[in-house]
């Protein structure tokens, strides 16, 4: 009933594509973490207009699910850059756009209002005393945010960026609704050919499962280091 | 050396200084007593600008600042010529004793490392913590922790060094180690400009007494003048409490 040398066939061949995904994520997190990062900005600092706006897509972020998100850029994208392609007088074809794009950018975008609370965060976590003892030491204003305060927000964010890495990985397993192959749509993919369904969805949440338990360890290690400076 | 002349400050409407003017001499030890929301806190913070005074001027030997046309230069001439030891002792938390005293010089003064730990090795073995360079304010009690605070204002050879309540936030046990320390460079001759409420420790290391209250000083002079021919009735009321042992109030008024 459970055929293991399917398991273990689908198991590697659903592993040739984890590089792809952890670099996929990878590249989605720190697009995130910018965004993210501009997005703290125009809230710390309340810059008008661009402050209103972003509390408008955050809300919407938080309030739509990232499959709905997905399908809005996934037919929405093209059109959209369409329309500027035509403005702006260059040539593009929405059939030869890789739906690739669209799932980093959407991504990026969702994952961005989580680091953008992550580093707020992190900012805060930061005692206003030090600031002001750096401040009453002679530092300016950049020479306090680079040598006092980054260097602790960083270590009061990395862990909250490492988790955010893992849901991302997992998250997209949604991908695929948009044709792009990461682990689950690779065991798919593989069950197509021979209808054995459960092994190869077997076969990926146990690639999902093994590559979180492991992220997890070295994050946890990583983190154990970094702290016992703080 | 210093002078501060006519500050006020307001918070919301709300006026904590009504016109301080205050002379330091080189070598003075002048204390701020009074009650507490009197706004001592306050003028000390405007002496470095971390607050801003609504009004007023402050005046070193070769350098004026009047605090209502500040350059943001002249803010940091003025912080690098004074240090500031913190009630909460405000170490940075990821760095090392050692790391906490060198890092304004370096950053500030643009010392070389070698040169700045150094100095930070003399300022330290100054407060007595030669055997925890290596410790981190989480692992040091709040009373080493605020002579570290010490020894890192000590390093920037600040013409005048402001202390800020630097022994409420300590248990009694830890009071001594932390006022020994500051009797020891009061004696070495830097200018210091005290907020406390150790009275006995006020009357015998300040050369100066300035008796604060709602916003205003009542009364300035020798530790002997204030404590203990004071001219003035307020004065006279608010020391009266620290003279008296406690005794438990058993009638309501």
């Amino acid at each position: 009933m459970f055929e293991s040398n399917i398991f273990f066939q689908d198991f590697s061949g659903i592993l040739t594509v984890v590089p792809y995904t952890l670099g996929l994520a990878l590249l989605i997190l720190i697009l995130g973490i910018l965004i993210g990062g501009i997005l703290t900005l125009i809230d710390q600092y309340k810059i008008p207009f661009l402050f209103q706006v972003a509390a408008v897509c955050l809300s919407f972020l938080r309030g739509t699910p990232l499959l709905v998100q997905l399908y809005l850029a996934y037919y929405g994208m093209p059109k959209l850059i369409l329309f500027f392609a035509g403005l702006l007088n260059f040539k593009f074809d929405p059939n030869q756009f890789d739906p690739v794009i669209t799932v980093i950018v959407s991504y990026s975008i969702c994952f961005s209002a989580f680091q953008s609370e992550i580093i707020r965060g992190a900012f805060m976590s930061v005692s206003y005393g030090q600031i002001e003892a750096a401040h009453s030491l002679g530092f300016s204003s950049v020479q306090t945010l680079r040598r006092i305060v980054i260097p602790q927000a960083i270590i009061e964010a990395l862990p909250n960026f490492l988790n955010s890495y893992l849901t991302i990985i997992k998250s997209l397993s949604l991908a695929f609704m948009v044709s792009v192959v990461d682990i689950l749509a690779k065991a798919k993919l593989e069950s197509a050919l021979n209808f054995r369904y459960l092994e190869s969805f077997a076969a990926a949440a146990a690639v999902y499962w093994l590559l979180c338990a492991m992220l997890t360890v070295v994050f946890r290690r990583y983190e154990q280091n970094i702290r016992k400076k703080a | 050396m210093l002078a501060l002349k006519n500050i006020h400050k307001s918070f919301n409407d709300h006026e904590i200084l009504k016109g301080i003017d205050l002379k330091i001499n080189k070598g003075d030890v002048v204390t701020i007593i009074g009650p507490s929301g009197t706004g001592k806190t306050t003028l000390l913070r405007c002496v470095n600008y971390l607050e801003k005074p609504d009004e007023g001027e402050i005046a070193f030997s070769d350098f004026q600042l009047n605090y209502q046309s500040v350059k943001r230069k002249d803010i940091l001439r003025l912080r690098r010529r004074t240090a500031m030891v913190f009630q909460q002792y405000n170490l940075f938390k990821n760095k090392t004793a050692i790391e906490n005293v060198m890092e304004a010089q370096i950053v500030v003064q643009k010392k070389s490392k070698k040169a700045a730990y150094e100095k930070s090795l003399e300022e330290l073995n100054r407060v007595g913590l030669a055997d925890k360079l290596d410790a981190y304010p989480s692992q040091l009690s709040g009373g080493q922790q605020q002579r570290v605070s010490i020894a890192r204002a000590l390093a920037m050879e600040p013409e005048i060094i402001l202390f800020d309540e630097p022994t409420s936030a300590l248990d009694p046990e830890l009071v001594g180690e932390v006022l020994n320390v500051i009797d020891q460079i009061a004696r070495s001759g830097v200018t210091i400009l005290l907020v406390t409420h150790e009275m006995s420790f006020a009357q015998n290391i300040s050369t100066k007494i300035v008796f604060m209250d709602q916003g205003k000083i009542v009364e300035e002079g020798p530790p002997s003048q204030i404590f203990n021919h004071s001219r003035e009735k307020r004065t006279k009321e608010f020391l009266s409490h620290f003279n008296s042992n406690y005794t438990k109030i058993t009638t309501a008024k």
